[in-house]
């Protein structure tokens, strides 16, 4: 042990023993001299005559380092040597392993470091751990008035907090600036919620308590994106001015440019206001604040969710049907929750493309050992232990992984680019995915691992072989080992198998995605033009200007050249935020709470309809008729007629949403009923929809002022033209801008694109699952030719004697193509088990299609089926071609 | 490597450990070129080595445990390190000492009967 370390020691301190090595060497050399010296001898003649007793100086140097050095370090520079230089006698071999092997390292850094980033990496706040989200059934907003009394009632929380999303209109008023005006992301948080991050501002401070009370609220915290974007970096835009909707802003902050809140939902806010929430202390039934907390050290999530549960219980009793479904859970959760199970079947297709390449690398190296038997015997014959034979097959595989993994690596960084340039915005996170430590660590780990895994099998069935035998044979036996044989059909079999579960996992996602491109949006995006205007702030924004504004705007839009139709509504389906409201039907008994009639809440303008082609099934559209003067009207979807008017004729009769001032119910006259479209999530069939006349609401006009009253200052356009969409946006912004300069324009979108954003995350998943299995496919295609060649490259006189005795070329051919074929159809037999079993992870993941798809099954098969017969065929017709003279003489 | 004369004793491999260990023990603790200048002495110069390649035998011994070097000062007072033998030393010589014997009367005893 005290030698270890000696030794370990000097490993490290060579510099020093260096030094005392000279010393020694010196003095040494000094003593001799004086002899001499004694003996007579003039100084300069003793000091040669010392150098030549003591003798090479040098050469004693290096002969002490050697001593000092460690044995098995020298053992492995030797078999780095050697393994290096057997390496390029093959260099075909080389070449082939090392593809083989970087292609499955290199997807698997790059996959690990998109879950490294995306799952791993801790959020970027200060004890990200015991940050949760206290929200309705985990996900879902919350009311003023119950986050106040959980705030004030739990125990388990250091703080809480809560934000309120919100649209702003960043103008200037310096008519220096250039800048046009902006529709920009915020959130209005409670005084505390930063603090409670735990993250320090670059520039200024937070919010200090009483600022987020009525008429202290007017200050702001500024991304650092915006800050460099609006104000180009300047640091003194501390205690500046900002106009946002129209009012002034002192900005106090600039937080730095890691900071980004919140995490999984307003992802892209760029500026921070406190929430004043005003009247809306006692609001129970508008349900918008996202509730943050963090936990109390050593408070668990489960402890946090037992003390919410008792007080959402108490809180139930009284205001009954206000706090059903309260989940305090892991902010992260909220972050990663979705992604989490299609990252983790990625890692796992890698992990299977990295075992295929090994087993191919695999049976390549059990093929050169057969062919260096003689070397190994002569080896274990002069003394090498089998141990030490074994360790350099293994070195020599540790220097092909590391080839593998050095190209590899190049394979990820470019992989890794490619993966963030194309993935959808859906996945959290994704701008931080690099190449970091943990990353080159897990490069190193994979790299030693899949050394050993494709190394040890062949190196331990090399040095089993019977030592006399090899010499004798001549290295080249006419029947090879059985053992081997068995070994080599293993890897090819396990090849396949590996290679089938993969393919299934890519026919599945292919199979669901075409399933879902299938899916009838309701409406027909194509040469459809969105984009949203704002008011806010603007002089279009008072309830004078603004009715006759949007009437106005819509009909300077239908006469731009090139429009056929123009409408709008409040949020576009799929793309803009969802609305859901409780409502009344006239003349039943008011319902339990928690069990009233709800629906997806939308508002349009006329128009909407004929643009989106959203088919009206009975009743008729909005006009401009349907404004504040008329009867107030509403066209229901099918669902909703069909879940609450089943059997009825739901036309003429009356729902209310709203009520008036003095409580009563404000009711609706239902006149038409369109079909089904599309809402938020593209894979999920749609809710009970109700569709409102936006000319006689008053909150969009901007009649009533409530908590509702800033969301409804905006109108989403949307516009169909006779060619490409995109071509009128230039035009389009000239009509709103023709009113006023001032007015934000946001989102221009392409309805079709809305549409490709919604199916973005399974094409991207069938994308890389895709690739994956493609290139399983080729490695193991690859895989059960080289077996084959080899396996006819060894049976040459075998097949030989064959032919020689009459066997026709039909038979040999059908000889070596049937055990390819046996090897493969064990393969996928094995395949389709574990495929059975595995694809049942994948549930959640598809769309319109079993994990057990008999016709992905069926095509997989048939696929794989083609390519080992493809990969024996080659070997097989070369077998044909033997001619047996030729092979008996080449014994 | 043939030696020029084939009077000189060539060291055979491993027993150079031995010899130093046996004179360190004997001696007492020695810089190299006293334990050189030793070997000289004892084998009246038969055993002619060059005094470079005592050193990594040294090295080897002070890796093992069996011996220690200790810088200290030679009669003239020049600095040099000096090697004593340790107890895992002592230990070793004797295992050593008893296999060489073994082995040598094998050889001797091979020789003079004549297999």
């Amino acid at each position: 042990m005290r030698r270890a370390l000696a030794r370990f020691r000097s490993l490290f301190r060579q510099q020093a023993a260096e030094r005392e090595l000279a010393r020694e060497i010196a003095s040494h050399l000094a003593l001799l001299q004086e002899r001499f010296e004694r003996q007579g001898m003039t100084p300069a003649e003793a000091q040669l005559a010392a150098r030549r007793a003591y003798g090479g100086v040098e050469q004693a140097k290096e002969l002490h380092r050697e001593a000092r050095s460690f044995v098995w370090i020298e053992h492995l520079a030797k078999d780095l040597r050697h393994g290096w230089r057997s390496l390029l006698r093959t260099p075909g071999f080389t070449a082939v392993a090392v593809i083989a092997l970087a292609l499955g390292i290199g997807a698997n850094t790059a996959i690990f470091s998109v879950v490294n980033a995306v799952l791993l990496r801790p959020l970027p706040y200060k004890d990200a751990d015991r940050l949760v989200t206290v929200l309705h059934r985990g996900t879902g907003p919350v009311s003023t008035a119950n986050y106040l009394d959980w705030r004030d009632q739990s125990h388990s929380f250091e703080g809480m907090g809560g934000a309120d999303y919100w649209g702003a209109n960043l103008s200037s008023n310096d008519p220096a600036d250039s800048n046009p005006a902006e529709h920009i992301l915020g959130l209005k948080v409670t005084q505390n919620l930063l603090p409670l991050l735990g993250v320090q501002p670059l520039l200024g401070r937070l919010f200090l308590p009483g600022e987020d009370l009525v008429g202290s609220e007017h200050e702001a915290i500024l991304s650092y994106r915006l800050w460099q974007r609006r104000f180009n970096g300047d640091r003194n835009v501390l205690g500046k001015t900002i106009t946002l909707n129209g009012d002034g802003y002192t900005v106090i902050g600039v937080m730095p440019s890691t900071f980004q809140f919140a995490p999984f939902w307003a992802t892209h806010t760029e500026i921070w206001v406190p929430n004043a929430f005003g009247n809306t202390i006692h609001d129970r039934g508008g349900n918008h604040l996202r509730v943050f907390a963090r936990l109390k050290p050593g408070v668990t999530v489960k402890q946090a969710q037992a003390d919410m549960a008792t007080i959402t219980a108490r809180l139930e009793k009284q205001y009954p049907g206000s706090n059903r479904g309260v989940m305090a859970r892991p902010l992260k959760l909220n972050v990663v929750g979705e992604i989490r199970t299609p990252l983790l079947m990625l890692l796992g297709a890698v992990a299977f493309v990295l075992l295929i390449a090994c087993a191919n690398v695999g049976h390549m190296l059990l093929a050169r050992t057969s062919d260096r038997q003689k070397e190994i015997a002569v080896r274990i014959a002069l003394g090498s232990s089998r141990a030490r034979v074994i360790a350099q097959f293994l070195t020599e595989s540790l220097l092909l992984a590391a080839m593998g993994a050095t190209a590899g690596l190049l394979l990820a960084f470019w992989g890794v680019n490619a993966l963030v340039a194309i993935s959808p915005t859906y996945i959290p996170r994704v701008d931080t995915v690099g190449i970091d430590g943990w990353v080159l660590l897990f490069l190193l780990a994979v790299t030693v691992v899949t050394a050993v895994v494709f190394g040890l099998a062949p190196a331990i069935h090399a040095t089993r072989e019977n030592l006399s035998g090899a010499l004798k044979e001549g290295g080249r036996g006419d029947s090879d080992s059985l053992r081997r044989n068995r070994l080599r059909s293993f890897l090819v079999a396990s090849e396949f198998a590996l290679a089938f579960v993969l393919l299934i996992g890519a026919g599945l996602m292919i199979r669901s995605f075409f399933a879902l491109q299938a899916v009838d949006p309701g409406f027909h995006p194509h040469n459809v033009l969105s984009m949203v205007v704002s008011v806010a702030g603007t002089k279009e924004e008072p309830a004078a200007r603004r009715a006759v504004f949007y009437r106005e705007l819509l009909q300077r839009v239908r006469s731009v050249p090139g429009v056929i139709s123009a409408g709008a509504i409040n949020h576009l389906p799929l793309a803009g935020d969802l609305w859901d409201r409780n409502f009344l039907i006239e003349g039943r008994p008011k319902p339990r709470p928690g069990e009233s009639p709800d629906a997806v809440y939308r508002l349009i303008m006329p128009g909407y309809f004929e643009t989106m082609r959203l088919p009206l099934l009975r009743g008729r559209m909005f006009t401009d008729r349907d404004d504040e003067h008329a009867p107030r009207v509403v066209i229901i979807n099918e669902r909703a007629a069909r879940e609450y008017w089943p059997g009825e004729n739901p036309l003429g009769k009356r729902i209310a949403i709203d009520s008036d001032r003095s409580g009563k119910p404000e009711w609706l006259t239902i006149v038409g009923i369109a079909a089904n479209a599309k809402q938020e999530d593209w894979a999920v069939p749609a809710s009970p929809e109700v569709y409102l006349a936006a000319l006689q609401n008053p909150a969009f006009l901007g009649e009533t002022s409530g908590s509702i009253g800033p969301h409804m200052t905006y109108i989403t356009l949307v516009v169909r033209g006779s060619g490409n969409p995109a071509d009128l946006a230039t035009a389009l912004k000239q009509t709103v801008w023709s009113f006023d300069k001032k007015l934000p324009i946001s989102d221009v979108l392409t309805m079709d694109r809305v549409v490709a954003d919604a199916t973005a995350r399974p094409r991207f998943e069938m994308f890389l699952f895709g690739i994956f299995a493609a290139i399983a496919l080729a490695l193991a295609v690859v895989g059960i030719y080289g077996v084959m060649s080899y396996s006819v490259s060894r049976r040459t006189r075998e097949i030989g004697i064959r032919i020689s005795l009459g066997a026709g070329r039909a038979e040999v051919m059908r000889m070596i193509i049937g055990q390819g074929m046996k090897q493969a159809m064990a393969g996928a037999g094995a395949g389709i088990v574990s495929a059975l079993l595995l694809s049942q992870l994948m549930v959640k993941m598809l769309y319109g299609v079993r994990p057990s798809d008999p016709v992905t099954f069926g095509s997989v098969i048939a696929a794989l089926g083609v390519a080992a017969l493809v990969a024996s065929c080659v070997p097989a017709h070369r077998a044909t071609r033997i001619e047996p003279a030729n092979a008996l003489r080449n014994e | 490597m043939a030696s020029e004369d084939s009077d000189k004793i060539v060291v055979l491999q491993g027993t150079l450990d031995l010899i130093v260990l046996r004179t360190l023990e004997t001696m007492g603790p020695q810089h190299a070129y006293a334990i050189a200048t030793r070997l000289e002495q004892i084998s009246d110069k038969l055993l002619r080595l060059n005094q470079g390649t005592l050193y990594p035998a040294l090295a080897r011994l002070e890796q093992q445990g069996r011996i220690k070097g200790t810088w200290g000062k030679t009669e003239s007072n020049r600095e040099a390190k000096f090697y004593s033998i340790t107890k895992a030393g002592q230990k070793a010589l004797a295992e050593e000492t008893r296999r060489w014997r073994r082995m040598s009367g094998l050889v001797e005893k091979l020789l003079t009967e004549g297999a």
